[in-house]
Formats: C-alpha cells, sequence, structure tokens
C-alpha cells in the first residue's frame, strides 16, 4: 500500500478494518510486540535503576533540543573539518534534491541503503528510480517488504506483517526458482544477492541514530551488518540525518547506548554499533572515499518552542511505545497510515505536517492509557499530546458538527438540576420504545458503533438523584460519631492543605526550573505537578511489581 | 568526473553554508532565543553518577563477558599467551577447512605464525601492499582474524578501531571472525570505552574513521521472528581472551 502519503485516502478506521481481517497479521503484531516488550522489561529490569536512566536520558535529549543550534553548528564544523561534504535541507523534498544532484553527478547507477526511517519520510527511493538509480534496501525486512512493494509496518521489524510462505513467494520471484519456506535458505539466498549488490553499489544511503557534536561523528545500531556494509564497501555515502538527532558527546552515547538497544530489543547492545568519523583517512585500505551528511528540518522545527510538542524531538525511535500500545497491538502499522506508526506516529506525523486537522482520526484510535508513556525510554508524555491533539482539532473548529451540537447540549443540561431532571424524564419515557430486559441493543444513531460489540444499559426506573431524599438520612442514621481526636487530626489536613498547597508548590517550582532552565517555553505548573505525580507513581510501581514497561 | 566534479562540490558547499546559517538562525528564532555561541553548560553529560563507581574485577570481567558474548550466539575461549592462541586459531581452521584467511597487518597477528601453521591456506595481511583488491580479499575470506582494541564485559562487546593496516572489512566481510582480546584490554562498561574518544581525551582529528563496537553474530529476526545467523556480516564469532 501506498502509506506514508501526506493525504491518508481513508480514515484509520478502514485501514483498521483491513488489520483487523487478517487473522495472520493480528496475531503476528501481538506475538512480536509481547516479545519485544518482554524483552525490554526482562532487560530493564536486569540492568536495575531504569528509572535513573530514563530520566538521565530524557535530561540530555532536553538539554541538547534546548540548544539545538549550538549543537547542530557544532556538529557541522567538526563534521566538515573531518573532510565531509555537510547539506542543510529545510523540507524533504531539497534533501532529495541534493542527493539526486550527486547522484547524477556521480553517473551513479546503483545504491545501497541501510534501513533508516527519514528517507521513508521523503519517498527518496521513487525519486532515486526516477533518475535511473537502483535503490536496494539491504535490512533483511526492508529488502522483503520493497520486493512486495509496501512500507514498513513496525519500526524495529519491518516486515512483521508477512509470513514465511509469502516471504518464500516473494524470495522465489527474485530468484527465479522456488526457495523453500526454510528461514536460514531464505536468509542464505538474500546474503549471496545482496553481497553483489553492495560490492557493485556506487553509493551507500544510511539514516543516522545519533550525531555527536563534539567530534562531528555519526553512530549507526544495527544487528544485521548491513549498515557496516553501507559505509564500508561503496566509494560514496551519503547519510539523512533528522536535524534532532544529536547528542552533544561520546560519554553521552553511552547513555543512549544503554536505552535504545534495551528498550527497542531488549538487547544489551545491538550486535553492531558504529562510529564513523568521516570519509576513510588517506592511507586507509576501506571506508568511503567521499562522505556526505544531509541535515534535514522537514517538520520539525515546528515543535521547537512549543510547550506541547518539543519533547516529541527527544525521540529515540525504539519503538517500544509501539510494542507497549493495545491499540498497536490490534491494527499493526500500516493502519496509521504514516511513516511512523504506533503512538509515537499518532503525534509525530500530525506535528511534522502542522495539519490537525487531516491527521486527526489516529489521535482518537488510542485509549489513552499511558502504557506508551510508561515504556519511553526518554520519557516523551504521548498519551498527553494525544489529548493537546485533540483540543487542538476542537480549537480550530475541525470537530464535526454533529459533535460540537452534542457538547453543546451536554452543557446546557448538566448547567442546571431542572434540565438534567426533566431530559432524564424524557429519556426514560423515550427509550420505552428500545429497551429490552433493561439494555438497548439496536444500532441507531449514535450508539451503532458501540452496540456492535456490547449492549447500553437503559436508564433505571429511579435515578441516583430521585434516590438521594430517601438514601441520605439512611446513610446518616447508620454512621457513627467520629472519634473527637480523629475528626480533629482530619480537620488540621484539610486546613493544612487548603493553605496554598506550599510543598506542593515548591516541587513544583523546581522541577519548572530544571525544565525550564532546558526547554525555553515555560511549561505550566499544572502540568509540572501532573509530571511530578507521575514520576513518583512510576517509581512506586517499579518497587512494588519491578514493571517499569 | 575530475575538475567538473569538484566545481560542483563547491558550489554545493557554498549553498550549504549560506543556508546553513539561516537554518541555525531559524531554529533560534523557533526558540525564542539569540543564537546560542558559546558552548553551554552541560550538567547531565555522560551516564548518571553512581555509574562511573561500578567496576568488576577481572574474574568477573572474564566470566561475564563469556555469558554475555555467548547469550548473543558468539563463541569464547581462553588462551595463557598467544602461542597457545595460534593453536586454537590453527585447529579451528582445520576444522573450518579455511582456505582464505586474511588478518589485520598488526605485529601482534603476525607472531602468530599462521602462515607456518596452514600452509595450504592462502592467507594474507590487510593492505599489506598497494596493489590488491583488498575488499574483495576480504569478501572472499572464510576467516577473519582482528585484534580487539577494547572489549566491554558488561555489554558483551569488542571494540576496533580502523587505521591503515586495520581494515574495517576485516572484521565484517568473511564467513568467521577471530578476535583476539588480551585481558588488559577488558574492561567493566561501555562509557569506560566510550568516554576515551571524548575530546578530552583524543582530540578530533586523531579518531580513526571507523569506531565498531561488535557483540557477536550478525543477526536477524525479520522473518516470523524466527533468528537467523550470518545475515550480512559473520556468521561465527571466536573471542580468544589471552592471558
Amino acid at each position: 500500500m501506498s502509506a506514508a502519503q501526506s493525504k491518508p485516502r481513508d480514515t484509520v478506521k478502514e485501514r483498521a478494518e483491513l488489520a483487523l481481517n487478517n487473522a495472520f497479521l493480528r496475531k503476528a503484531v501481538k506475538y512480536t510486540t509481547e516479545k519485544l516488550r518482554g524483552g525490554k522489561q526482562q532487560a530493564a529490569e536486569e540492568h536495575g535503576n531504569w528509572e535513573a536512566w530514563r530520566e538521565r536520558g530524557r535530561q540530555i535529549r532536553l538539554h541538547t533540543i534546548a540548544h539545538l543550534d549550538y549543537y547542530l553548528q557544532e556538529f557541522a564544523e567538526n563534521a566538515r573539518a573531518n573532510g565531509v561534504h555537510v547539506h542543510v535541507a529545510d523540507t524533504g523534498a531539497e534533501a532529495v534534491e541534493i542527493a539526486l544532484a550527486i547522484a547524477e553527478q556521480k553517473r551513479a547507477r546503483s545504491a545501497v541503503k541501510s534501513k533508516s526511517m527519514v528517507t521513508e519520510e521523503l519517498h527518496l527511493n521513487q525519486a532515486l528510480e526516477g533518475i535511473g538509480v537502483e535503490a536496494i534496501e539491504t535490512d533483511l525486512g526492508e529488502y522483503i517488504i520493497q520486493l512486495a512493494g509496501e512500507a514498513p509496518s513496525h519500526i524495529i521489524i519491518p516486515a512483521i506483517h508477512k509470513n514465511r510462505q509469502q516471504i518464500a513467494e516473494l524470495l522465489s520471484k527474485d530468484a527465479g526458482e522456488t526457495l523453500p519456506p526454510d528461514t536460514t535458505v531464505l536468509a542464505g539466498f538474500v546474503r549471496k544477492k545482496l553481497r553483489e549488490k553492495f560490492l557493485e553499489a556506487d553509493l551507500g544511503i544510511t539514516g543516522c541514530n545519533f550525531a555527536i557534536a563534539e567530534s562531528g561523528s555519526m553512530v549507526l545500531f544495527e544487528n544485521e551488518g548491513n549498515a557496516r556494509m553501507v559505509t564500508t564497501v561503496p566509494e560514496t555515502q551519503i547519510t539523512f540525518m533528522g536535524m534532532e538527532r544529536i547528542i552533544p558527546s561520546w560519554s553521552d552515547l553511552e547513555v543512549m547506548a544503554t536505552l535504545l538497544p534495551r528498550s527497542a530489543t531488549g538487547q544489551k547492545l545491538t550486535v553492531y554499533m558504529s562510529g564513523i568519523t568521516g570519509p576513510k583517512r588517506q592511507e586507509d585500505g576501506d571506508g568511503p572515499e567521499e562522505m556526505h551528511i544531509i541535515i534535514i528540518d522537514n517538520g520539525r522545527s515546528l515543535q521547537l518552542g512549543d510547550p506541547e510538542f518539543q519533547e516529541l524531538l527527544n525521540c529515540i525511535r525504539c519503538g517500544a511505545c509501539l510494542n507497549a500500545c493495545p491499540v498497536y497491538r490490534h491494527i499493526g502499522g500500516h493502519a496509521y497510515g504514516g511513516t511512523y506508526s504506533g503512538p509515537i506516529g499518532a503525534v509525530l506525523t500530525p506535528a511534522l505536517q502542522g495539519n490537525v486537522a487531516e491527521w486527526d482520526d489516529i489521535a482518537n484510535a488510542s485509549s489513552l492509557c499511558g502504557a506508551c508513556y510508561e515504556a519511553c525510554p526518554v520519557k516523551i508524555p504521548l498519551h498527553d499530546m494525544l489529548v493537546y491533539l485533540r483540543r487542538r482539532k476542537v480549537e480550530q473548529g475541525y470537530s464535526p458538527t454533529l459533535e460540537r451540537w452534542a457538547m453543546k447540549g451536554y452543557a446546557a443540561v448538566m448547567s442546571s438540576s431542572v434540565k438534567l431532571q426533566r431530559t432524564l424524564k424524557l429519556g426514560k419515557l423515550g427509550q420505552k420504545l428500545v429497551v429490552r430486559d433493561g439494555v438497548i441493543k439496536a444500532r441507531i444513531g449514535p450508539l451503532e458503533g458501540w452496540n456492535r460489540y456490547r449492549h447500553t444499559p437503559g436508564l433505571p426506573e429511579q435515578s441516583f438523584r430521585e434516590r438521594w431524599e430517601t438514601l441520605e438520612p439512611d446513610i446518616r442514621g447508620s454512621l457513627q460519631e467520629m472519634d473527637a481526636g480523629m475528626k480533629e487530626r482530619m480537620q488540621q489536613l484539610v486546613r493544612s492543605r487548603s493553605e496554598g498547597n506550599e510543598n506542593q508548590g515548591k516541587r513544583d517550582s523546581s522541577e519548572g526550573e530544571s525544565i525550564r532552565s532546558d526547554a525555553p517555553t515555560a511549561y505550566s505548573g499544572k502540568r509540572n505537578s501532573d509530571r511530578v505525580d507521575r514520576e513518583e507513581s512510576g517509581v512506586n510501581k517499579g518497587k512494588g511489581g519491578g514493571n517499569h514497561g | 568526473m575530475g575538475d567538473s566534479y569538484s566545481e560542483f562540490l563547491k558550489q554545493l558547499e557554498d549553498r550549504s553554508r549560506v543556508k546553513q546559517e539561516r537554518f541555525m538562525n531559524h531554529i533560534a528564532t523557533r526558540l525564542k532565543r539569540p543564537r546560542v555561541l558559546e558552548k553551554p553548560e552541560h550538567p547531565f553529560r555522560g551516564a548518571p553518577d553512581f555509574w562511573h563507581a561500578f567496576t568488576w574485577s577481572e574474574e568477573e570481567r572474564i566470566e561475564h563477558f563469556t555469558a554475555n558474548f555467548q547469550n548473543a550466539g558468539g563463541h569464547v575461549i581462553r588462551a595463557a599467551d598467544m602461542q597457545e592462541a595460534s593453536i586454537l586459531i590453527a585447529e579451528q581452521a582445520h576444522e573450518l577447512e579455511a582456505k582464505h584467511i586474511i588478518r589485520q597487518d598488526e605485529s601482534a597477528l603476525a607472531e602468530l605464525g599462521l602462515e607456518k601453521a596452514l600452509p595450504d591456506a592462502s592467507i594474507y595481511a590487510w593492505n599489506s601492499n598497494a596493489q590488491e583488491q583488498w575488499k574483495a580479499r576480504a569478501a572472499e575470506a572464510d576467516m577473519g582474524v582482528v585484534m580487539a582494541d577494547y572489549a566491554a564485559a558488561y555489554t558483551g562487546s569488542v571494540t576496533v578501531l580502523s587505521a591503515p593496516n586495520k581494515g574495517r572489512s576485516v572484521s565484517l566481510l568473511p564467513t568467521m571472525l577471530v578476535v583476539l582480546i588480551p585481558l588488559y584490554r577488558l574492561k567493566t562498561r561501555l562509557g569506560e570505552i566510550l568516554g576515551q574518544f571524548d575530546q578530552t581525551q583524543t582530540p578530533r582529528e586523531q579518531l580513526p574513521s571507523g569506531i565498531h563496537f561488535i557483540s557477536g553474530p550478525s543477526r536477524s529476526a525479520d522473518i516470523e521472528n524466527d533468528l537467523t545467523i550470518g545475515v550480512h556480516g559473520p556468521g561465527q564469532v571466536l573471542a580468544i581472551l589471552v592471558g
């Protein structure tokens, strides 16, 4: 499918329907995400002090993004000094233009690519094919879905939605002979085939997990070795780098190397972690002769200075939120209709494109349970951001007319007890038409979707409010007089709490300062107090159940 | 290519410099403050403080490195000295019927005397002459032999640095990789190694072009989560702890 378009043709519901009807997909996604999630929890537990590492990771990312212009400039200058050709691009189209110009000048015929989400954003492969350059994805999973003409459905396991038989068929077509659905045979075929492609390719194209400002180096994490091939064998290397992928120093890389692999796959470290500092030295026997790094904005700067969304730039693309998300587990990656799927995709896609209106539907496909925040190694409050998205949609007048009227009606009824009573009376009369055995089963009007899977309870004969008159004296009668000492203590507590929230206020401001000194856009006190509470509950949970995920 | 290509690169460079200034100014504007031109104080640099105090004894380092490396699918054996290591490598080569072997051009590896121990195999030392197609030699090799520059027990990783006599391909292209780790290079934490590349330890211009951390054989779980070994890189990795 042509996912990753700026305008999804259909709604998330329609896209999800496709996924929900595909039993294999649902099973595979569930199995894989649970495995990854379990691996992550185990790795985090075994490592210990996970909350302290998460907090450190968040602080480093906050600090870097708050000083992004400094670190990016430092990186660019150092990379240049290392002999790298550094380019900057405001948009994806500009970045593609630069890469195509290099490919054309070099008269390149083929390019090998290692996994890169940012090039998915740019639709680079199509652009290269357009000028006659064969672009080959070399990550096993990416190679498979490229053969199938599809887009990745998981950030770590892109071909999560394909079964062995389907893969064997795709690769058999590629091989020109029938290959058995045996993992070793299939992987062996890809190894041999891609070896040839690596050795004859003119360009090696990569993404960038982290860029180190102080030395102008770029870092790649991977398990297969294809990213090493791409940065070792072809004569020219072109690296696409989202402008937020930066960290100050190699020391900071230890924190990222601790958080990223554990959160992504539960590994202590990916099989390969490569730091590339400039093209090959003159006397070196291998490595690229020429190296380009294209730094890309493509909507990222829209988040800068936005107190609600700036933290999106902290993301290290581990996919832990996908694996933790109950919605992702059911509908799979393609239902999100963008380059990035799962909770991060639900927020990042509209944020990068700056068009809340057209992408709002995916923000509604979330249970707001906060599992994504708990899983996030740099503590991005994704579930809060989903709420902000919904709010912005309403503020900008994009909510459906019916919903707006319903909300107005609700407000009118609930603002007066008399109106509420009248409405309930009317409702009790009206529901006689549809209620059977105390429940409404008819799929009519606003109940259509709800009643498809469950029933709506009818209004009871006597409402709580009507029963209150007789209920209250009953309750009072059964209560025992409170012990005078206890009463005094409780009153004391209430008094001290209403005296301006002093303790709470103190905590807010100290937390607020640490954020503010990093992010120049001040967060409101309310938000900070939310944050503090959440952190504490997270820690407690960790102590009790040993489960941070 | 020649002149017209360098002209093209220069044009790109000029454009990029102008653009870069605008790009950075735009970031500062979005952040609602003037450009930051002085290096900011970075109070959260590196791992949390308690982590720096964490260290294992040599025995523990050996034990954890071995467990971690084996969990990732690698093999670990110990050798008392380089001589014993040489015998172990020759045994492996016999077992694998390795016909082509490539090693880094380091004196410690030359002293292994593999050429003598394996007279039937063709053995190359990386980049030891200018005529050879070195990437092709590495690609056809059954076995690549390298020295680890560092190793970290906590993650079960070895670190190899590139140099004229130390090719990146030697640890990547052969079917099997043998890494020799002198015990004194085996550290506890990843940070002890990464910290060495900080500007205070190694100035930028002295960093090698390639710094590679390797933690086992190349692997993929992309086909139905079924673990496959040796998708692109070596499918068999043997670490020999020497000392």
